[in-house]
């Protein structure tokens, strides 16, 4: 589904690059966590799967299509089958938690009569049945993370990408994520999710790859986050 | 595609930069009217040349019968034949003479009339005054060089059965100096006018852009197209533009109908015939120079286009 061949990244600028010479490879319906110290290029990997960056060298291929040298117009499409959750949420303060959810399938031209099915469905799916007229100001910051993961799954993605997902939530809000992701991850979507929470990784065992100063330095099948080197 | 996210988003935008488009509007209003002025007077100026001739001409009359000019030349009446083919000769050899035309009875006395240097009433009824008799033939001279007459002028003078030499050119270049002011000194104003909606546009599309980047940021990342994101900021472009244009176009149909039909045309008889509908239509709707349909369009949608691909790039 996913797989990076000798990726490297090299921002502008001098310095060392900030993804060097990465290969991996994630299946269909994979969960798999990135972890790594701040800077180890955790989030620029995902940039590179979204083609919100192109590789300085090496191949990136998502969804078998290697996207590296993908037309610029046929970017959408591919975005269309991913689907992105961020720490700070990103909801639209203006719309209601129904309105943010609607509006991931509105912009890429779904029929009404699709976005009131598919919405209520996807609402109920994150636990936010009868929250769907609420704001965004209105809810604990666990709710609008299931928001935005609501959004980011409404158009039913083949891979749901999460950077820190769980990184401005108590542990107890975080758990009822990660079960959320988890139910996700349980439908076939293949998730990825780059995280600095060692309790998470920990209680939740799953594929492990770690990066250090933009290398792969670990990939385990069921791996903790404090390897013992 | 779902167009009612971009409707309201255009309705939004229109709103909440409610005063920049409004500058936008005006601007462009105010230049484009000017522009079309410009247009307008270069077609007067274009019509008023064929009928008068222009400033690198004179005309030389030939003598009628009991010729009103009491010149010496026409004491033989009508001129003859033989006399013409003199001056023929004289206009054909000379060096300040680029080229002639000779204008017979009949196309100077409809040319006249068309052009209402003869008033209706004094060819019509049982007595005319004015006959395409009495009326005499001619040669228009194109000269090679306006400032280059004397000679020829007075090697006419001198000749058997030439009347009078009408020598317009002072007149002539004055009214075409003030057209040639007026007409440019409309396109430049309206060109820095233009320029400073086009900056405008620039301003308030970065401003919408920042207003509305977290829209932005989340259409892209959901496969939002290019177009669809960049649509709200061109209908709002379009809008402008039209409002613009529509504005524009009224002040130069008022300025057609008060300013010119039932203003100069009444009043200034010699220019005539003067810009008409399909006159005004051309500084609507012309390709070249530039109508202001074009050129309000273009000044809006252009920069909003190369913009938005900047702003709203995948
Ligand atoms: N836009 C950018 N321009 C220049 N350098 C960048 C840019 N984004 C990231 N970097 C650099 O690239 C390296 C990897 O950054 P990245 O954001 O991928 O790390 P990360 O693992 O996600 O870190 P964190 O855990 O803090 O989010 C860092 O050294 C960072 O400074
Ligand atoms: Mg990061």
């Amino acid at each position: 589904m996913i797989r990076f061949e000798k990726v490297t990244k090299r921002y502008a600028g001098p310095g060392k690059p900030a993804l060097d010479q990465v290969t991996l490879d994630i299946d269909k319906g994979e969960f798999v966590y990135l972890v790594g110290t701040s800077g180890s290029g955790k989030s620029t990997a995902l940039r590179l799967v979204l083609r919100e960056l192109r590789p300085t060298t090496g191949r990136v291929h998502v969804a078998g299509k290697e996207i590296n040298r993908m037309a610029g117009w046929k970017v959408p499409r591919l975005r269309r089958q991913i689907g992105t959750v961020f720490q700070d949420f990103r909801l639209l303060p203006n719309k209601t938690v129904a309105e943010n959810v609607a509006f991931a399938q509105q912009v890429i031209g779904k029929s009404q009569r699709e976005i009131n099915k598919v919405v209520p469905e996807t609402l109920e799916l994150v636990g936010l049945k009868d929250k769907g007229d609420r704001m965004p100001d209105e809810l604990s910051g666990g709710e609008q993370q299931r928001v935005a993961i609501a959004r980011a799954f409404v158009n039913r993605p083949m891979i749901l990408i999460a950077d820190e997902p769980t990184g401005n939530l108590d542990p107890q809000t975080s758990v009822g994520i990660m079960n959320l992701l988890g139910d996700i991850n349980e439908t076939g979507t293949t998730v990825v999710m780059a995280t600095h929470d060692n309790g998470i990784v920990d209680q939740f065992t799953k594929r492990v790859i770690e990066l250090e100063h933009g290398k792969v330095i670990r990939d385990e099948a069921s791996g903790s986050y404090g390897f013992q080197h | 595609m779902q167009l009612r996210y971009v409707f309201t988003e255009l309705r939004t935008g229109l709103r909440r930069n409610l005063s920049m488009h409004l500058a936008v509007i005006l601007t462009l209003f105010v230049s484009l009217s000017l522009a079309g002025v410009g247009i307008l007077i270069q077609r007067q100026a274009d019509l008023a040349a064929d009928q008068l001739g222009d400033e690198l001409k004179i005309l030389v009359n030939l003598c009628i019968d009991d010729d009103p000019s009491n010149n010496p030349n026409c004491a033989g009446g009508e001129v003859t034949a033989e006399q013409q083919k003199r001056i023929q000769e004289e206009i054909d050899g000379n060096d300040e003479a680029e080229s002639s035309r000779f204008v017979s009875k009949e196309e100077g006395f409809e040319n006249a009339r068309d052009s209402g240097q003869i008033p209706e009433s004094a060819v019509s009824g049982p007595n005319p005054v004015i006959t395409v008799d009495s009326w005499p033939a001619g040669y228009w001279v194109t000269l090679k060089n306006p400032e280059e007459a004397d000679g020829i002028i007075s090697a006419l003078e001198g000749l058997d059965g030439v009347s009078v030499i009408k020598d317009e050119r002072e007149a002539l270049s004055q009214i075409f100096g003030i057209m040639k002011v007026l007409k440019y000194g409309s396109w430049i104003g309206s060109g820095f006018l233009l320029l400073a909606a086009m900056l405008q546009v620039t301003n308030t599309i970065r401003l919408a852009a920042l207003a509305r980047r977290r829209e932005i940021g989340i259409m892209r990342l959901v496969g939002a197209s290019t177009l669809y994101i960049a649509l709200p900021f061109l209908l709002e472009a379009l809008v402008t533009a039209i409002v613009g244009v529509g504005l524009a176009s009224g002040a130069l149909a008022a300025f057609q109908y008060w300013g010119i039909e039932k203003g100069l045309s009444e009043h200034v008889q010699f220019l005539r015939p003067w810009v008409d509908w399909s006159d005004y239509g051309a500084s609507l709707y012309g390709w070249f120079p530039p109508g202001i349909l074009l050129l309000g369009l273009a000044l809006t949608l252009i920069p909003t286009l190369l913009l938005t691909r900047k702003y709203v790039k995948v």
